[in-house]
């Protein structure tokens, strides 16, 4: 299945294992990746909010971009897919709004039409690709492990943009695949919070609390993992976790893993394909778990 | 403990806070006493607006007269004036202190029709004005540092050589009992519409203020005249705001028939509400009726205005019906909304007891009397607040302090103490309450007969025996709601026992009281007011005060 | 039907029944919130009854000690905000039967606010909240005389129904996650309330109310999670409200803060190479020179640069990056 694929900015900095992981997992899931090389950053919701023209145009230039393409918009970042979704939702219900953003981006050569739908991988796997395929292409089941899911915010939030309305069962792909792929999903509070991420900026050791604290509860209900579809939520609970232990003064140790980089390791690939020995905190004990080495 | 300030306010509604922040202007200082956090208040239910002559085409003369008109020319006619003439400033005053009034194509306020009323002249911030303005007094209240001993119940006034000085009150929080002096009470404790079942009323309508007052001395006057409004969603009671129909809504019987031009040929279904749900109610009894109710129909009004301007009750009808109103008629009928009685003021707010002032829907000025027009209730709340604010602190500039009471606080303790020391007798307060407000709304309903009121008043007389001996079920001090709610259940026998006794007097048909023996009215006879005052614990004292008249004399009432 | 209901009690006096079961300690950061005690009811209803008729009909006729705030029931007076099922909603707009998971309802008191007894929380740290944002208006010299209103636009009065349809019942504050780690934080309503009264055209003090928002504790310190766009039962979408009160404020030129700054280096780097560069966003974000602030970050940038997480240290520009810039200059207004 044909997609266009966004990676967003993250996977292409500071968590190239994600974007590495998540073009290994396409052959075996049947997708043909056409990546947007040229489209610009979603924004985060950071220029939407100071400039909401600005972010329209940006975010028009991308659907349009995919809507060229003609194939729906891949993303591997919650955080990508709320900003898309909601940029999209507002376009599509406002004709003005549509028509200023194609104002700006007709001088780059490009018109949006309205049509593209958004979708993240983990939607994706259940919504296009198809979970019997999804579970044929599974050659190691992970059985024993713990997983705890960590969705980010902006895939679950605001319930209208994201078509959670229509669609509530989005808010539980991430067990569901978990179960699928052999593992038992850990039910806690944190899994639908916030990782801190958008604040680390401005108030740091509250940022590294609200994460740290998550990761904690995951892990007295038993997780040896957490798992992820959104980059920024990785780079606070991995990238930032020993400052968070630090703030919360309680040792975490707890590994992060990234979508894709789960789906792999189900999929057979090795550790060290999914750059799974590249991140802050260790993952081998959890590899372990499924007898695997890093 | 022991706490004293110049006046106390009991209720923290519009009226209740109108009254403290002009007391507070008048340089008392001045404490609330309230069951619930202001902002729960039932103030913030009223939806569609507020009545005032602004605009150039009409006239305080025009309004004044609606209102008189409206109450079956029961209200006092002096009252009513005052009511008329400061609307427009009071009104005014809350635009300043930053209501969000929607406006008209000039950017002044903009208006819309209501029932009763010869021309548009009610003032709306979409379907939530009382909560609009409710809010924007609350943040008044802050900012002028008003002492409010919020969640703190009362439990009796205390008396001194025939004046109020202060109240008992159980602080919830903490289960203590406090003696709170003042020179002067003013009672805005609202409603009593948890005596009828159903209701519009919330939970916390219960009657207190009256009880305490009329156990205080003070008479209760109008108390048969108890409003029901025409509107109310099937099955929850629900309020449907009757700017529904101020902005065109139709009523419909089960043959798609708008039924009021039958009742009322010229206002149709904006005649006042005691006309329009005794219209109802008839096409109910004839079978034309769907399960009980009448539909209201705003699909005409279309989506904008309906979304725009009448947000909440479309919500409403979604969440408690899974009605959208936009695609489909609501089910109606006519429900316990308001009590036009209650204790007898002056202008002023003052009670014929010394140190004891009253406004809002708990007083009765009159300025409703047989029948309140909508809108009025938050004007009258907001004009006589203000009134009674500022002449109870007057008042208490000329009245000394009290430095006693210590027993009245042992006594309430005492009495408390009782209470939760009684034995369960298998009466809940729940379920007593139950069979008083069905009881309530089926025989002192919409439509009364002798027979019918005398039997409630055995009935009642039979509740009392019952409460006498009610356990409390819950033994602890903390946050103690059943005991709060057993003594809510006696404020809502005394308030039941006055409705009665008044509804027994009045022997003709005027405004919400429909005595079918009576079904004229005879302004000849009772062209008066029923007082009803409590002398020990005898029986109360029936007596008949005359209905001030001004400038309008009865003429005979079509819509 | 029947519906189960699990009650959390709370008893400051020790008065529990002997079925009231205790139940585990909450997660952090509510962990030092007492653990309730959770009691099992069974209610007979119709279909379409609301969380708060069960919890009703358990005070009236089967347990006369649970202590539960309501009043309208109709989700105006905003008393009986409440945990269901671990987050903060009306008890009185919660379909029973939405709100059933395993066959049954859970309510208790939010563990983010201090518990007084069952489902009673003491809600002074919302109104204090409240209060320090100054919600009344400041009125806009001259006042209007005493006959006359200010006029104003209708759409500025129908634009603010959305905040003035607050009904303060606090289940945004409750669920909030900045509120959870950061006792300061005004929270979602109060800072709605904010911008109800810096939106208000009458209001005059407009640049001191963003100036005040700005600081610590306001605008800056949401985490932008929607969770109080979710929760709240009145669409007030509170945290759209902080969004409007952020770009007034950086429009009104409250830029010195790590906040803005965050956002003047993200949209740098995108207008200049169509990507985020993650490699100066936290050094311009916090300030080049607020050394503390900067050291502090360290480690973590160490323990990046240790697991090859770092991004590239020369910025890779997208393929047709100056188009974006394009862009940027074409919309115009800030981060041009």
């Amino acid at each position: 299945m044909k997609v266009a694929f966004f990676p967003g900015c993250v996977s292409k900095g500071a968590c190239p294992e994600l974007y590495v992981s998540a073009t290994a997992v396409a052959e075996p899931l049947g997708l043909e990746l056409h990546e947007l090389e040229s489209a610009p950053c979603c924004g985060a919701g950071v220029l939407s909010e100071q400039n909401p023209e600005l972010g329209d145009a940006l975010n028009a230039l991308m659907l349009a971009m995919a809507e060229a393409e003609g194939a729906d918009l891949m993303t591997i970042c919650s955080t990508c897919q709320g900003v898309l979704s909601n940029h999209n939702h507002q376009l599509q219900k406002d004709p003005a709004r549509m028509d200023r953003a194609n104002a700006t981006i007709a001088d780059q050569g490009y018109r949006y039409g309205g049509t593209t739908k958004v979708k993240h991988l983990l939607w994706m796997l259940f919504e296009d690709i198809g979970i019997d395929r999804v579970a044929a292409a599974i050659r190691r089941k992970l059985t024993g492990l713990k997983i705890a899911p960590f969705y980010g915010c902006y895939i679950l939030r605001p319930v209208e943009a994201l078509g959670l309305r229509e669609k509530p069962e989005r808010k539980t792909y991430l067990e569901r695949l978990i179960t699928l792929l052999g593992a038992e999903p850990v039910e806690y509070r944190g899994s639908t919070k916030c990782c801190g991420f958008p604040m680390l900026t401005f108030n740091r050791d509250k940022a590294l609390a609200m994460g740290g604290n998550h990761i904690i509860e995951a892990k007295e209900k038993g997780a040896d993992l957490l798992v992820t579809p959104c980059p920024l939520c990785h780079l606070n609970l991995d990238g930032q976790q020993p400052d968070a232990a630090r703030v919360l003064n309680q040792e975490i140790d707890v590994p992060i893993f990234h979508l894709p980089q789960l789906l792999g390791l189900a999929f057979g690939f090795e550790p060290d394909q999914l750059r799974l020995n590249h991140h802050v905190v260790s993952t081998k004990g959890a590899l372990e778990k499924v007898e695997l080495k890093v | 403990m022991t706490r004293d300030h110049d006046v106390l306010v009991l209720g923290a509604g519009l009226a209740g806070m109108r009254a403290a922040l002009e007391a507070a202007r008048g340089g008392a200082d001045v404490a609330i006493v309230t069951k619930v956090h202001p902002i729960r208040s039932h103030s913030s239910a009223a939806q569609g607006g507020i009545n005032a002559a602004i605009s150039e085409e009409d006239s305080w003369e025009s309004h004044a007269f609606d209102t008189v008109k409206g109450s079956d020319y029961l209200a006092d006619q002096d009252a009513v004036e005052i009511m008329a003439q400061e609307a427009p400033a009071d009104i005014i005053e809350f635009e300043h202190m930053g209501v969000i009034f929607f406006r008209g194509p000039d950017g002044k306020l903009g208006k819309r029709a209501f029932g009763g009323a010869s021309l548009a002249r009610t003032y709306f911030v979409g379907d939530i004005t009382g909560q609009a303005l409710l809010v924007t007094l609350y943040d008044q209240i802050l900012r002028a540092g008003v002492k409010v001993y919020e969640e703190w119940f009362a439990t009796k006034l205390f008396m001194e050589n025939g004046a109020c000085r202060g109240l008992v009150a159980l602080e919830m929080i903490t289960g203590e009992l406090h003696l709170l002096r003042a020179k002067a009470v003013v009672v805005a404790s609202g409603g009593l519409g948890r005596l009828y079942e159903p209701s519009t009323n919330a939970l916390i309508c219960t009657g207190d203020g009256y009880s305490l007052a009329y156990r205080a001395g003070a008479p209760l006057m109008d108390m048969e005249m108890v409003q029901y409004h025409p509107t109310t969603l099937a099955g929850s009671g629900f309020l449907m705001t009757e700017a529904a129909r101020g902005e065109g809504a139709y009523l419909l019987n089960s043959e798609g028939e708008r039924f009021m031009k039958r009742y009322a040929p010229n206002k149709m279904e904006l005649a006042a509400r005691d006309v329009t749900s005794r219209a109802e109610a008839t096409e109910i009894a004839e079978g034309r009726g769907i399960d009980g109710n009448v539909l209201l129909d705003l699909r005409h009004l279309g989506p904008d205005v309906i979304l725009k301007k009448l947000p909440q009750i479309h919500e409403m009808a979604l969440d408690y019906l899974d009605i959208d109103m936009i695609k489909e008629p609501v089910p109606v009928r006519p429900g316990m909304h308001y009590q036009m009685g209650g204790i007898k003021t002056d202008v002023e707010g003052a009670t014929s007891v010394p140190g004891i002032y009253a406004a809002g829907e708990v007083a009765c000025v009159s300025v409703h009397g047989g029948n309140r027009l909508g809108a009025n209730s938050l004007l009258d709340t907001i004009v006589f607040g203000r009134r009674s604010g500022r002449a109870s602190a007057e008042y208490a500039k000329r009245t000394p302090a009290s430095t006693g009471g210590e027993d009245l606080l042992a006594a309430e303790q005492a009495r408390l103490q009782e209470l939760l020391e009684r034995p369960y007798t298998g009466d809940t307060p729940a379920g007593l309450r139950l069979e008083l407000a069905t009881m309530m709304d089926e025989k002192v309903g919409l439509y009364r007969n002798e027979a019918g009121l005398r039997e409630a008043l055995a009935a009642v007389k039979e509740y009392n025996e019952r409460y006498e001996r009610i356990a409390v079920g819950d033994k602890g001090r903390v946050f103690n709601q059943a005991l709060e709610f057993v003594l809510e259940l006696g404020y809502m026998l005394d308030c039941g026992e006055a409705i009665i006794r008044a509804a027994l007097e009045r022997k003709e048909s005027r405004g919400a009281h429909t005595h079918t023996e009576h079904p004229e009215r005879n302004d000849e006879d009772w062209l008066k007011h029923i007082v009803l005052t409590l002398r020990g614990n005898r029986e109360p004292e029936v007596s008949h005060v005359p209905v001030t008249i001004t400038r309008w004399k009865p003429e005979v009432r079509t819509y | 039907m029947q519906f189960t209901i699990e009650v959390g009690r709370y008893n400051p006096e020790g008065r529990y029944a002997d079925n009231a079961i205790p139940g585990e300690p909450f997660p952090p950061p509510w962990d030092r919130s007492p653990a309730r005690r959770y009691q099992t009811y069974t209610v007979d209803l119709p279909e379409h009854a609301v969380v708060l008729d069960a919890l009703i009909e358990i005070r009236e006729y089967q347990d006369q000690s649970l202590a539960v705030r309501c009043a309208c029931r109709s989700a105006i007076c905003g008393s009986c905000a409440m945990w269901i099922n671990g987050h903060a909603n009306l008890a009185c707009k919660s379909k029973l039967q939405e709100f059933t998971k395993n066959g049954k309802t859970r309510v208790e008191s939010p563990p983010s606010m201090p518990v007084i007894r069952d489902l009673v929380c003491d809600m002074a740290p919302f109104w204090q909240k409240h209060l320090a944002v100054k919600p009344w208006l400041q009125n806009k010299q001259p006042v209007p005389p005493p006959d006359e209103e200010y006029r104003v636009p209708n759409a500025a009065m129908e634009e603010l129904i959305q905040e003035v349809s607050c009904i303060s019942c606090g289940a945004c504050l409750m669920d909030c996650e900045s509120f959870a780690v950061n006792s300061e934080f005004l929270g979602p309503q109060a800072l709605a309330q904010a911008y109800r009264y810096t939106g208000d055209p009458r209001d005059a003090e407009t640049k001191e109310r963003l100036g005040q928002y700005s600081e610590a504790g306001g605008i800056w310190d949401c985490t932008h999670c929607y969770e109080c766009v979710t929760q709240c039962p009145k669409g007030v979408a509170p945290l759209d409200q902080i969004l409007k009160l952020r770009k007034l404020a950086v429009d009104a030129g409250f830029t010195n803060n790590p906040g803005t700054r965050h956002a003047d280096a993200f949209a740098e780097s995108v207008r200049d190479s169509g990507r985020l560069n993650e490699l100066t966003l936290l050094p311009k974000s916090i300030g080049y020179f607020n050394f503390v602030e900067q050291l502090k970050v360290l480690p973590s940038a160490f323990n990046m640069l240790r697991a090859g997480k770092l991004p590239p240290l020369i910025h890779h520009k997208i393929p047709g990056f100056k188009r974006i810039k394009a862009i940027f200059e074409r919309v115009g207004g800030r981060f041009k």
